[in-house]
């Protein structure tokens, strides 16, 4: 009885806690790494087994445009194309040529997996820059990490993960440089704002923003002869990728803006969405509002967003931060600025279910605000003294559910919104039937790029819109070129029908199989003793 | 003179609860139960209310879970069924413990009354423990008095202490808890801590996540770190682990009521499988378990999970059901109590000086308002306002009390709270003599394709059926229609709960600050 009345104790000296504190404070970022690399390579892993890890139809396109430069009837940058940007695509290149690399989406994800850790990584030098504790701080890179969007799409040939990488990194030397002052963190700002602005136009928006936060602060400190020559200074390395894509519009498509203006452009599918009365946001203020905070909320779980708001009102009112570090910091809320104002412009298009659509699109954009969330909860976790452990509590609670239940809007998104396209019986057709044969395949890569990817085809095989010579000629003669051909009939939107459905040489084809994303022909047996088998063409002055 | 107070006090809300439960005199048995006047008319309304009341008769009356099947019909759409037998899709609880007052009543023949006066019992009983607990928290005796009418009579869990829910069940496992863990240090009453939050599992199963803070603040008796300048010190106390014996009892309940009706100690009641219909031979027309072809998710053509208690909440749904519980017109707190939001100071100020408690009571308002956002029917299917924040309430009514105390001479602050109160009293005892159908505003429109007639969204509902001279209130059916109509019948209630709030804040105001 005396046994249980007692009292066990342990006591254990804070010196020693001091030693695991100092040692965990000095090489946190090497934990961080390796926690999150591990991470990374299992939910890689876990993707690829399940299949979902190509499950957009984006990141089977992404892989076939790097896949391009290195291998096909015309290989080389040219390849790269003007849709996206090209930056995801040039650093696939070491990587892309090799068969499992390009079919896992090694090559693609690789760089998603770097920013993911990268990400995590900066999210905790932000936190330590806005003077929040170690514990705030493992809180807010914990928020990051444990989210299934997040971990989808750092699991996925995507741009998401690098683009918020590099956004991050971006405005974390921003406010390095608005703390101390240091025009090298100004350069190294503009390197990683150039770097996101190759990878996709929020980085763009990004650079603008930034440019305006340095014009301010360069005023504030030493007035306005200084604005010129930090902006001239920030602004030759942050928007020297712009001029790069500029000029590689001008040089291989003639025109400056085509990437913006032209046929392939998102403005020209925007368009079609318009005239469809699909872009209900074009205009529509509120409604942009309202569909890009759905989706941020989505991608969030809600709960960490409500708190992130909380935490960043909290630090608008901190005396211990400097008026300068919180303008900075509000490059952090760039993404939100952008999604709202490009849904607003009619220049992007995001459909959630049940608020402007039946379907899921482009929900994923909603992540992007993922770390600046991340970053305001360690916030506030670090600032709301008495209530922190109940805050991560309630944080765990939901993420709890998160998990048990696989909630994923990006998944979703991707298996049965508009995101995805099921290829899997046409190009299973082709895999099937044209693999150990020989002969070309003419097919649009605009339209049909997931077919190509998933037909488990060399891309040697297809001629494509890039293909210059072969192109041309197997629209004109396509009996003399292509074995099969792989279009949408009666859809003049696909390149391959406009061009073949009007010349003499298409009647010698038949239909073989028709599926919902695209028919195939192939051409008369009889007829096969005319077409060309081998890479006989030169290209290389096309 | 203080006891005396708080005798008037019981008996008032007594009184008021009394005047407000609904029923209507008579034994309901297998051949009258399925009466509309028992059902849709009457007290059993709503499917929660006859799936509960259809195994407390099951129990009582057939000494077996398995419902026959006139029973099952009684249940219907929440019926489910387990090796060719009708079985309840409620957790156990509940029925178990209305059943003293199911046979009490039966012998007076008002068995139904009977079953919904032991729930009104227990929410006098949160009432007076909303009271009790402001009192230790430094509360003003008549703010207190103020804080537990508020709760019972001006939120939604006023239109749930007169019929058959477990909501005021829960909430008092919650309170006692709580007054449990600040009133008395010893071993016995931490005990009983355990042995209430074991229990709640039988009641609701999400009743667990509710109580969870209370255990982690419980669990502090037990195992605790204290934070010198020099060192960390660990403690375990071996007799508190001792106490953790107390949820055996609740959890063997539990276990062998499982292994009874479902074959298997592990199988919750809600995850078997449902009968949505019962044809005439007295066969299920439509089980899933009977679906020929194996169940499939349509939109992604693949196998559906298994139903699991953790997939009925996801964090999909948490905004939407925010909105729902604290801002819509449907259940939302700032139509249904608005008064709540003033609790919000209140909790603040706890913390000033309790600020472990302060901790204990966000956690809990957190973690019930997440849990029912995350639920995928947030509305609480047709229901007068948000009834799964019916504990919620009951945490911040004592908030009340404390933004009551220290803003008590503030005259400006206690008009605003008397309007908001008597707005928020007013609906609530709408809901309470009337009726808890009212569908979500999603469903009205097909409502009326099927009535025919232009229905009414939220309370507007219940004000017509004020307006027809209809009231669900036992009192009124049997005796009170005798003497003055339904709308007036609601009148004296509104002025008896309002006269008495007036009159306690008067005392407050007052109150001297030396008292």
């Amino acid at each position: 009885m005396k046994l249980l009345q007692k009292t066990y104790s342990i006591q254990i000296p804070k010196a020693h806690f001091d030693g695991v504190l100092s040692l965990l404070n000095k090489h946190a970022h090497l934990v961080i790494a390796v926690i999150l690399s591990c991470i990374s390579i299992y939910y890689f892993n876990t993707y690829l087994q399940n299949n979902l890890g190509l499950a957009y139809n984006d990141a089977r396109s992404h892989l076939d445009i790097g896949r391009r430069v290195v291998e096909g009837l015309k290989p080389g940058l040219a390849q790269l194309g003007s849709v996206w940007l090209p930056l995801n695509h040039i650093l696939m290149v070491p990587l892309i040529w090799h068969d499992w690399m390009w079919h896992s989406g090694f090559a693609g994800a690789i760089q998603s997996m770097i920013g993911f850790v990268a990400s995590g990584l900066v999210i905790y030098y932000i936190m330590k820059e806005l003077r929040v504790g170690m514990l705030g701080r493992l809180v807010g890179v914990a928020v990051f990490a444990a989210n299934i969007n997040i971990l989808y799409l750092q699991s996925t040939a995507m741009t998401e993960l690098f683009l918020i990488a590099t956004m991050t990194i971006g405005v974390y030397e921003l406010i390095l440089w608005h703390k101390h002052d240091n025009v090298l963190y100004l350069i190294r700002s503009a390197f990683w704002i150039m770097l996101a602005s190759l990878t996709r136009y929020d980085g763009w928006f990004l650079l603008g923003y930034a440019s305006v936060l340095v014009a301010i602060q360069s005023w504030k400190i030493s007035g306005f002869r200084s604005v010129e020559g930090k902006s001239i200074l920030f602004l030759t390395l942050a928007a020297f990728g712009i001029m790069l894509w500029l000029l590689w519009n001008l040089l291989i498509f003639k025109d400056p803006l085509y990437f913006a203006l032209g046929p392939f452009s998102a403005h020209a599918q925007q368009l079609q969405l318009e005239q469809a009365g699909e872009l209900a946001t074009k205009y529509n203020l509120w409604l942009s509002i309202q569909t890009y905070m759905y989706a941020v909320f989505y991608n969030t779980y809600t709960f960490p967003t409500l708190l992130a708001l909380i935490g960043f009102f909290v630090m608008l009112r901190d005396r211990v931060i400097s008026g300068a570090v919180k303008i900075s910091a509000s490059a952090l809320f760039a993404p939100l600025l952008f999604n709202i104002l490009a849904l607003f412009m009619g220049f992007s298009v995001l459909f959630i279910q049940g608020i402007n659509g039946t379907s899921w699109f482009n929900v994923r954009y909603g992540i992007m605000i993922a770390p600046t969330v991340a970053i305001f909860i360690g916030y506030l976790v670090d600032r709301a003294k008495g209530l922190q452990w109940t805050i991560i509590g309630l944080l765990a609670f939901v993420l709890f559910f998160a998990f048990a239940n696989g909630d994923a809007v990006t998944i979703d998104d991707a298996r049965v919104g508009s995101s995805q396209k099921n290829v899997s019986e046409v190009s299973g057709y082709l895999n099937k039937h044209a693999k150990d044969e020989k002969g070309f395949i003419l097919i649009s890569a605009a339209s049909h790029d997931a077919i190509i990817f998933s037909s488990g085809l060399p891309m040697k095989r297809f001629i494509h819109e890039g293909t210059g010579l072969y192109w041309e000629n197997a629209l004109a003669l396509p009996d003399r070129w292509a074995r099969w051909i792989v279009m949408r009939t009666h859809d003049d939107n696909d390149l391959v029908w406009k061009g073949v459905s009007r010349v003499p040489g298409f009647a010698l084809y038949q239909k073989v199989a028709s599926y919902p994303f695209a028919d195939i022909y192939e051409i008369d047996a009889s007829r096969s003793g005319n077409l060309n088998y081998d890479a006989v063409l030169d290209n290389s002055h096309k | 003179m203080k006891k005396l107070h708080t005798i008037l006090f019981v008996l008032f809300c007594s009184l008021i609860l009394t005047l407000s439960i609904r029923g209507i005199p008579g034994n309901p048995n297998t051949l009258t139960m399925n009466e509309q006047r028992w059902t849709e008319d009457g007290p059993l309304e709503l499917s929660p209310e006859r799936g509960r009341f259809a195994l407390l008769y099951s129990l009582v009356e057939d000494k077996s879970p398995y419902f026959s099947v006139p029973v099952a019909r009684l249940a219907l759409p929440d019926l489910g069924y387990h090796n060719q037998k009708y079985v309840s899709l409620f957790a156990p609880g509940l029925s178990y413990l209305t059943s003293p007052g199911y046979m009490i009543g039966k012998y007076f023949g008002a068995s139904q009354l009977g079953t919904f006066a032991v729930v009104a019992l227990f929410a006098l009983i949160n009432a007076w423990l909303v009271y009790r607990i402001s009192v230790i928290l430094g509360a003003r005796r008549w703010a207190s008095y103020l804080a537990g009418i508020t709760f019972l009579f001006a939120t939604p869990a006023f239109a749930y202490a007169v019929t058959l829910y477990q909501h005021h069940l829960t909430t008092f496992l919650l309170l006692c808890s709580i007054y449990l863990l600040l009133r008395f240090k010893g071993l016995a009453p931490l005990s009983f801590v355990w042995f209430l939050i074991a229990i709640s599992i039988p009641l609701d199963y999400p009743n667990l996540l509710i109580l969870l803070p209370v255990g982690i603040y419980a669990l502090k008796r037990i195992v605790w770190v204290e934070n010198s300048v020099k060192n960390w010190s660990f403690h375990v106390s071996p007799a508190g682990i001792i106490t953790l014996f107390g949820v055996l009892p609740p959890l063997l309940f539990f276990l062998w009521f499982n292994n009874w009706s479902y074959g298997n100690p592990l199988q919750f009641s809600g995850t078997v499988s449902s009968v949505k219909a019962i044809d005439e031979t007295g066969k299920p027309s439509t089980p899933i378990s009977y679906s020929p072809e194996p169940v499939v998710n349509e939109s992604t053509n693949e196998p559906k999970p298994k139903k699991s208690v953790v997939r009925f909440f996801n964090p999909r749904n948490l905004l939407d059901g925010l909105v729902i519980h604290l801002f819509s017109i449907d259940r939302g707190m700032l139509i249904y109590t608005p008064v709540m939001f003033l609790s919000i100071f209140g909790i603040i100020l706890l913390g000033h000086q309790f600020s472990a408690v302060m901790t204990l009571f966000v956690a809990t308002i957190g973690s019930t308002l997440l849990l029912y956002a995350m639920w995928g029917d947030p509305w609480g299917g047709w229901a007068f306002g948000s009834r799964y924040l019916i504990p919620v309430y009951s945490v911040l009514a004592i908030g009340i009390a404390i933004v009551l105390s220290h803003w008590r001479k503030n005259i400006f602050f206690l008009i605003c709270f008397f309007l908001l109160f008597l707005y928020s009293a007013s609906v609530s005892t709408l809901g309470a003599i009337t009726s808890n159908r009212n569908p979500p505003s999603k469903e009205i429109d097909a409502l009326s394709l099927l009535t025919g007639r232009n229905e009414e969204k939220t309370y507007d509902r219940n004000i017509t059926i004020l307006k027809v001279n209809k009231s669900k209130s036992f009192v009124f059916q049997t005796e009170g229609y005798k003497y003055v109509n339904a709308q007036t019948y609601y009148i004296l209630l509104v002025s008896l709960i309002g006269i008495s709030a007036f009159t306690w804040l008067i005392l407050l105001f007052k109150q001297k600050l030396s008292e």
